[in-house]
C-alpha cells in the first residue's frame, strides 16, 4: 500500500543482473520537497538502484512505485513526471547546445521554450557556447547540459546519478542551492552522490548501499562518503 | 512485460496532440540537422558523394551480372560432370521443393536479422533525447521503419534476380522481373513479421515460431511466375502487414528500441568496413547469456599449472558462450538435402555447398576467441607462452569441428558418396578448420590506406582482400583433400597423410604465429 502522499515508494527492492543481486533489499519512501542522498563504495550497486528505480533497468523482485503508478518509462505519465539525468553523453551531432535545450523544452510543451532554454544557458553558463554542437564543448560542458535537460523541464520526481562529476566546485554549489530550490516547490529527489557537502547542502535524508541497505541522516551518510 | 500492456498512452485528443508534438518535435530535429550539414556541405561535395556511389553500384551490377551470365552459360555442361555418387535405394528430393526450402530459408533469415536490428529503432541520441519525452513515440520511429522496409524490399528483389536466373534459366525476362518483384515484397513481410514480433503479442520464442510458419506460404510465391496473382498477394499480404505493424509502432519498448537501433549501428559500420568479425559481434552482443554458470562445478576444480587452468578456463568460456545447435545442425541439413534432391546440381556445386557449410560453422565456434581478441591483455594475465594461449584457443573449435565433420563424412559414407575411409580424413580435417576459426577470429582490421595493387585485370585490393579472407584460407585449405577425396569417390591411402600434414600445418601455423 502506497504511503499516503509519497510520490516515491520503493518496497523491498532487489537489484542486480543476471539475476544476482547487487546490495541488500532496498525499501524506503519520499514526499513531495524531500531530497533522498543515495551513498555507498564503488560498486555498491547505488547507480543500479537509481536505474531501476528510473524503470531502466527490472527489478529482480520487489516494486517501485511513482505517485502510485509502477515505474515504466514506457509510460507517458511516468515519462511526464520523472527526469533521469544519468552519465549518457549522447547527442544529435549536428544540433546545436541551444538546439538540444528547445527540443526539451518544446516536448514538454513549456510555456515559454526559448526564454527557458535561455535562463538554462546562463544558469549553466553556457551562453557563450549556445550555437555550437556538442562535439565542441568540454567534457564539463557536455555534462552541464544534460543537467540543463534534466532540470528544466517539469517534473515531480528527479533522479540524478552522481551530477557532480565534472563540474567544477562553484558548479558544485550553484547545483546544490538548484536542488533545495526544486525540492522547497515541491519536487522530490533521489540525488546518487560522492560528494559530501552536496549531500548534506541538498539532501532530507539518505541511503548507503551496501549488502545491507540502511537509511541514516545525511551527516551520517557524509561521514560514510568521507571514510570510503 | 509485454510491449503492448506496458505502453499506457493517453486517450482521444491528448493522444492526437501528443502525436502532433511528436512529429513536431521529429521534424524540428531533421530541420536544425538538415540546415547545420547543409551549411558544411558544398555541391562539390555532394557531385563527389553521388559521383562516387553511382560509380560503386554501377560496377557492382556490371560484376553481378557479369558472374551470373558466365555461370549461366556453364551451367548447360553440368551433366557431362555428373553428381556425387548416392546409393539409388535413398529417396530424393524434388529440385522445385529445394528451391522453395532455399527461398523459405532465405525469408527466415531475413525475419531473424531484422528481429536482432530492431526492425523498429531509434539511434543512441534519438533515445537519449526523444524517448524520455512524454510524447507518443510513432511519429519517431515509423517513418525510418518504413523507408527500411522500402529499401530491404528493393534490395532483396534486386538480388533474387541473379538467384532466379541462374535456378530457373528456362523462364523468360518478364516472369524473372515477376518473381524478382514477389521475393521482394515477402522479403517486406518477413520484416513486418519480425516488426509484429517486437509488439511482443506474445512470448518471444512462440512468435518466432508463428512467424516461421506464416513464412511458408510466402516461400512458394515467388515461384508462381505464370500470372501476376503471386505478385498481388504477396503486395498485399506486405500492406496489410505494416499497416497493422505501423498503427502501433509507438508501443514499441522503449529499451528494445534502443537495443535494435545500437544493434543496427554495430552491424552497418562493420559491413561499411567489411569487417566480419565485428559484423559476429554486433549480430550476436545484444543475446543475454542464458548459461553464465554452465561447467561451474568444472571450472572450480582444482588444477595443476597455468596452462592446465587456462585451458580448463577455455573450455568453460566456450561452453558458456557458444550459441545453440541449431547452426551447425541446419548446415548439415543444407548438406543432405543437396544431397538428395533428385534433377542433381554438378558435383562441383555440391562439393561448393559442402565447403561453404564448413566454413560457416567454422566461423560459428570461434565465437570465445572473437571475444578474448578484443581484449589482448587478458591472456597476459597468467605466465604462459603465447603459444600455450594460441593452443588452448583452438582446442574447442577443433572439437567441435572433428564432430561436425565426423557427423557430415559419416553421413555421406552411408550415402555411399565415399568408403568409410572418408570418416577418418573428416575428423582429422576438422582439426585444421579448428585452427582455421582461431585464425579468422584474430583477422586483423583491413588497412584501408594501403593503396589497390595493379594487376593484369585491374587495381585489386590485395591487402584489404587479404584481411577478409584470413581464416577462410586455413579452413579450405584443410578441408581441401576430404572434398577432393569425395570428388572422386574413393580415399586413397595418400589422402589421409596429405590431410593430416594439411591439418598439422594449419594448427602448427596458428599456434606458432602471432596475430
Amino acid at each position: 500500500m502506497a504511503e499516503l502522499g509519497a510520490v516515491l515508494e520503493v518496497e523491498q527492492l532487489l537489484v542486480g543482473y543476471t539475476g544476482a543481486p547487487v546490495c541488500g533489499e532496498v525499501s524506503v519512501s519520499l514526499r513531495a520537497g524531500e531530497v533522498l542522498g543515495v551513498v555507498g563504495l564503488n560498486g555498491a550497486g547505488k547507480s543500479t538502484v537509481a536505474r531501476t528505480i528510473a524503470g531502466r533497468q527490472m527489478p529482480l523482485s520487489g516494486s517501485v512505485s511513482v505517485q502510485g503508478f509502477a515505474a515504466d518509462p514506457d509510460n507517458v505519465r511516468f515519462r511526464r513526471n520523472v527526469a533521469a539525468v544519468f552519465d549518457d553523453d549522447l547527442f544529435f551531432p549536428s544540433l546545436t547546445v541551444r538546439e538540444h535545450l528547445l527540443l526539451v523544452a518544446r516536448g514538454h510543451s513549456m510555456k515559454s521554450p526559448d526564454r527557458a532554454v535561455d535562463a538554462e544557458l546562463e544558469f549553466f553558463g553556457l551562453e557563450g557556447r549556445a550555437d555550437v554542437v556538442p562535439e565542441a564543448l568540454s567534457s564539463g560542458q557536455r555534462r552541464r547540459l544534460l543537467l540543463a535537460a534534466g532540470l528544466m523541464r517539469p517534473s515531480t520526481l528527479m533522479i540524478l546519478d552522481e551530477p557532480e562529476q565534472r563540474l567544477d566546485p562553484l558548479m558544485r554549489d550553484s547545483l546544490a542551492h538548484r536542488l533545495a530550490g526544486h525540492a522547497q516547490d515541491g519536487g522530490a529527489v533521489v540525488l546518487v552522490t560522492h560528494d559530501p557537502a552536496l549531500l548534506t547542502s541538498v539532501a532530507s535524508t539518505c541511503l548507503v548501499i551496501d549488502d545491507v541497505v540502511t537509511e541514516v541522516t545525511p551527516e551520517q551518510g557524509a561521514s560514510t562518503i568521507a571514510r570510503s | 512485460m509485454q510491449g503492448a500492456e506496458a505502453t499506457t498512452l493517453p486517450s482521444g485528443d491528448e493522444t492526437r496532440s501528443t502525436r502532433d508534438l511528436s512529429a513536431d518535435i521529429t521534424a524540428f530535429t531533421q530541420r536544425s540537422s538538415r540546415r547545420y550539414n547543409r551549411a558544411r556541405t558544398s555541391l562539390k561535395d555532394l557531385f563527389t558523394d553521388l559521383y562516387s556511389y553511382g560509380l560503386a553500384l554501377g560496377c557492382a551490377i556490371a560484376l553481378a551480372a557479369s558472374m551470373v551470365m558466365t555461370v549461366k552459360d556453364a551451367l548447360p555442361g553440368r551433366g557431362e560432370a555428373g553428381s556425387l555418387r548416392i546409393s539409388d535405394h535413398w529417396p530424393t528430393i524434388p529440385a522445385p521443393a529445394l528451391w522453395t526450402l532455399t527461398v523459405y530459408a532465405a525469408l527466415t533469415t531475413v525475419m531473424i536479422l531484422a528481429r536482432r536490428m530492431g526492425p523498429i529503432t531509434v539511434q543512441g541520441a534519438e533515445g537519449q533525447w526523444w524517448l524520455p519525452l512524454p510524447v507518443d513515440r510513432r511519429p519517431m520511429v515509423l517513418p525510418a521503419f518504413l523507408r527500411r522496409c522500402i529499401l530491404l524490399g528493393l534490395a532483396s528483389a534486386a538480388a533474387f534476380m541473379p538467384f532466379s536466373v541462374l535456378t530457373s534459366a528456362e523462364l523468360t525476362l518478364p516472369a524473372h522481373l515477376l518473381g524478382s518483384a514477389t521475393f521482394g515484397a515477402v522479403a517486406v513481410v518477413s520484416v513486418g513479421l519480425a516488426g509484429w514480433m517486437q509488439l511482443e503479442p506474445i512470448n518471444p520464442r512462440p512468435g518466432r515460431l508463428a512467424g516461421a510458419v506464416a513464412l511458408i506460404p510466402c516461400a512458394v510465391l515467388p515461384s508462381l511466375t505464370n500470372s501476376p496473382w503471386a505478385l498481388t498477394v504477396a503486395a498485399v499480404s506486405a500492406a496489410v502487414l505494416l499497416c497493422a505493424v505501423a498503427s502501433r509502432t509507438g508501443q514499441v519498448r522503449g529499451a528494445d528500441l534502443i537495443r535494435g537501433g545500437a544493434v543496427a549501428g554495430h552491424a552497418r559500420s562493420s559491413f561499411f568496413f567489411m569487417d566480419t568479425n565485428e559484423l559476429l559481434r554486433a549480430l550476436h552482443g545484444d543475446r543475454p547469456i542464458g548459461s553464465a554458470h554452465r561447467a561451474a562445478g568444472f571450472y572450480t576444480r582444482p588444477v595443476q599449472g597455468p596452462v592446465a587452468a587456462l585451458f580448463r578456463a577455455d573450455i568453460v568460456a566456450f561452453l558458456r558462450l557458444q550459441g545453440s545447435l541449431a547452426l551447425p545442425l541446419l548446415w548439415l541439413g543444407i548438406v543432405v538435402a543437396v544431397l538428395f534432391v533428385d534433377k542433381s546440381l554438378p558435383a562441383l556445386a555440391q562439393i561448393g555447398v559442402i565447403a561453404i557449410a564448413g566454413c560457416a560453422t567454422t566461423s560459428s565456434t570461434g565465437t570465445v576467441a572473437r571475444r578474448t581478441a578484443l581484449v589482448p591483455g587478458l591472456d597476459a594475465i597468467l605466465p604462459v607462452s603465447p603459444l600455450w594461449v594460441r593452443c588452448s584457443r583452438a582446442i574447442m573449435p577443433a572439437l567441435v569441428m572433428i564432430l561436425w565433420m565426423t557427423c557430415l563424412t559419416g553421413i555421406l559414407v552411408l550415402l555411399g558418396a565415399a568408403p568409410p575411409a572418408l570418416i577418418l580424413l573428416g575428423a582429422l580435417a576438422g582439426i585444421g578448420m579448428g585452427a582455421g576459426a582461431v585464425r579468422g577470429a584474430t583477422r586483423p582490421v583491413s588497412d584501408w590506406s594501403v593503396p589497390p595493387v595493379e594487376t593484369p585485370f585491374g587495381p585489386i585490393p590485395q591487402a584489404q582482400i587479404g584481411s577478409l579472407l584470413r581464416g577462410l584460407d586455413f579452413t579450405v585449405l584443410a578441408l581441401a583433400p576430404a572434398l577432393v577425396s569425395l570428388y572422386a569417390g574413393d580415399v586413397h591411402p595418400a589422402a589421409i597423410i596429405i590431410q593430416a600434414l594439411f591439418s598439422a600445418g594449419a594448427l602448427g601455423v596458428v599456434i606458432r604465429r602471432s596475430p
